[in-house]
């Protein structure tokens, strides 16, 4: 049963990220990406790993996309005409999926890959409790440090953005 | 994990100990709230409650800096590491941001620029420049470092109307933003190697830096851990402005606001020696790579940040290149305190005398009453000493202890890095530093020319010119305070350093 909905989510998954590449729209392209992070998500769900799987679809998929979509209206992008492929992007593509297949290749056969992966302790996914404890316990400081960070940032954007005073 | 353990944690939440960090923070939001309560014609005294407050901090943390009974060890489930060094920072951080805050003070009174902002960033930033020099994990460095980082960007684009501050800002964001990430990147490696169950010494907890030099010890050949160590030290070198990381600099400084330049020039490379300081540290296993890399860089800072201020003649951007030359001198330091334990000590004693000098220096530029503070150039010194004598002694001490003339505080702290250096048997990096000084001596005595020797008038140009303003025109209380004690300082640390340095070895 899981394996099937691997594979599912899997095509879905990759379905977007060509998408993404082929869509002339940019807007289309926006879309597709986000079928590709929710694909990403459920796969995170099926190694139960719960709490990212979450994070992939609240940060990704909602405000990381949303940020994407204000650009492109804002930089009111036009559905692009087909572009002469430069001779970089061609070397960049070609050397980058050189490095893919490499990779794929040596990890499948590597047998000392899969012979520790066979020894080593099942990964347990964080359960969203003891992140919370972690949060309020260990990582305190650095938290509230963080709430200083993101006040000193509203201010400075209010303190370089507001109209000069009138007197 | 049981509750148990958790609360076992938050007992190590020892906030008494972090108490000037908080009293920053306290102030910043309390400057705020001053601002809506106050009314209008009152708000000229923000930016004093924000120096006399943080002054007020100054005093209590030199006070209670290690008299015996401070805490020492880990703090916070070994977010923070306290000892002497620590102490030493946050008085450093104090110290600058004391005298920023005047300087603020001193070119924002002129501009119709929201005023509270500036001083309430600039506090955050303090408190976070404080924790960063005692942080004993990655992820309270990181967060402590972007926070500062973030202030940085808003307060060196705060001249808004100024095209080249917003240029200057966009720059330091692009730039700021590559290093963090970097720094980031080569964090993720760490934690990946130091978390792998597979290898011997890993912990669940890869980034407390006590741990990590554990793992490295045990794994000092690990390529994943080679190659975090190196980003990491990259990430940092774009901090301290270190050859090949410093191409921001000239433009950053040029185009910042007089104060916040000075916080740059003073704060965050003080910043980036305290980080530097700790992760030699931390990755003392794999000195075999370090000390190399650190030494090359030690060198190329030197001579590109010396040859490079040759030729340049905007004021800002001599200190800017100047100051990248200092970060050279500081790596032979750290370099040798990876083999002399006292170096440590020569560091800090060379950042105080540079912080010195340099209020010294900032102090006179911010007061040479330029309309236009990007565009401030040798010419504009001219007569400088004849118009204010004043100024004109602020200047030569500044410049002098900079150049590490004895006796000022400059040259001692120079002879203790060549010291450390001798005796970590660091031949190579004294021979390029000595070629450094003497290099550098050379621009920085134009500056002293051009301030006291006679500039040549056309007498008939003079009387169509608009009158300027004289320089130090704006001169207060809190500044001649403030040049006084940098100056006297200065030339006290040339001729006794030893309450400075006993008190700096935690004696």
């Amino acid at each position: 049963m899981t394996d099937i909905f691997f594979y599912i989510f899997s095509i879905a998954a990759l379905a977007g990220a060509f998408g993404v590449v082929f869509s002339r729209n940019t807007v289309n392209g926006a879309m597709f990406l986000i079928g590709t992070f929710l694909s990403m998500a459920s796969l995170f769900v099926l190694l139960e790993a719960y709490f990212l799987a979450v994070i992939q679809v609240l940060v990704y998929a909602g405000a990381v996309m949303v940020l994407f979509l204000f650009i492109i209206m804002l930089l009111d992008v036009k559905e692009s005409a087909a572009r002469k492929t430069s001779l970089y992007t061609w070397a960049a593509s070609v050397i980058g999926f050189g490095i893919l297949i490499v990779g794929v290749v040596a990890i499948n056969s590597a047998d000392s890959i899969r012979e520790k992966a066979a020894s080593l302790p099942e990964a347990t996914g964080v359960s969203l409790k003891s992140f919370g404890y972690e949060l309020f316990t260990t990582y305190l400081l650095p938290m509230q440090v963080t709430g200083f960070l993101l006040l000193i940032a509203m201010i400075g954007v209010i303190a370089l953005s507001k109209k000069a005073k009138a007197d | 994990m049981s509750p148990e353990f958790y609360q076992k944690i938050a007992e190590t939440n020892q906030w008494g100990a972090i108490a000037p960090e908080l009293a920053l923070g306290i102030l910043a939001l309390s400057l705020l709230l001053l601002e809506i309560i106050l009314p209008k014609v009152a708000h000229g005294a923000i930016p004093r409650i924000a120096i006399l407050g943080q002054l007020a901090i100054l005093v209590y943390a030199i006070a209670n800096s290690c008299s015996g009974a401070c805490v020492t060890g880990e703090a916070f489930g070994g977010m923070l590491f306290f000892d002497a060094t620590g102490e030493l920072f946050r008085v450093f951080f104090l110290g600058s941001s004391v005298f920023v805050s005047y300087l603020g003070m001193v070119s924002l009174e002129k501009k119709t620029l929201p005023q509270v902002e500036y001083y309430h960033i600039l506090l955050v930033v303090t408190a976070a420049l404080m924790l960063l020099a005692q942080a004993n994990h990655f992820v309270m460095l990181f967060v402590a470092l972007e926070a500062a980082t973030v202030g940085f960007y808003i307060l060196v684009s705060y001249f808004r109307h100024s095209v080249v501050s917003l240029e200057a800002g966009l720059k330091y964001l692009i730039m700021g933003a590559l290093s963090s990430a970097i720094l980031l990147f080569g964090i993720v490696l760490l934690y990946g190697a130091g978390s792998n169950p597979a290898l011997e010494a890993s912990s669940r907890d890869p980034l407390n830096f006590g741990n990590l030099e554990i793992f490295l010890a045990a794994n000092s050949g690990d390529m994943l851990g080679l190659l975090g160590m190196l980003l990491v030290i990259s990430g940092v070198a774009f901090k301290v402005g270190a050859f090949p990381f410093q191409i921001w600099i000239p433009d950053v400084y040029q185009g910042a606001p007089i104060p916040t330049t000075a916080l740059l020039a003073i704060a965050s490379k003080g910043a980036g020696f305290a980080m530097l300081l700790s992760l030699v540290q931390v990755f003392s296993p794999l000195s075999d790579w370090l000390v190399p890399l650190l030494s090359a860089l030690a060198v190329l800072t030197i001579l590109f940040g010396n040859f490079a201020a040759l030729t340049q003649r905007n004021l800002k951007r001599v200190i800017g290149l100047s100051g990248v030359s200092h970060a050279g001198f500081l790596l032979i330091g750290v370099v040798a305190a990876t083999k002399v334990e006292w170096a440590t000590t020569a560091v800090m004693f060379y950042l105080f005398a540079y912080l010195l000098a340099s209020i010294a220096v900032f102090a006179v530029f911010a007061h040479l009453e330029k309309e236009d503070d990007s565009e401030i150039s040798l010419d504009d010194l001219g007569d400088l000493a004849k118009k204010n004598g004043f100024l004109g002694m602020a200047l030569a001490i500044g410049i002098g202890s900079l150049a590490g003339i004895p006796p000022l505080a400059g040259f001692i702290g120079k002879m203790l890095i060549f010291v450390a250096a001798l005796e970590a048997e660091l031949y190579g990096l004294m021979a390029v530093a000595v070629v450094g000084a003497v290099v550098s001596i050379y621009y920085y005595f134009g500056i002293l020319k051009s301030a006291f020797f006679e500039v040549w008038h056309f007498q008939d140009d003079d009387e169509d010119a608009p009158e300027e303003a004289e320089p130090g025109a704006s001169l207060q209380f809190f500044g001649k305070v403030a040049i006084l004690a940098a100056v006297a300082g200065t030339l006290i640390l040339g001729f006794y350093q030893s309450p400075l340095s006993s008190w700096l070895s935690g004696g």
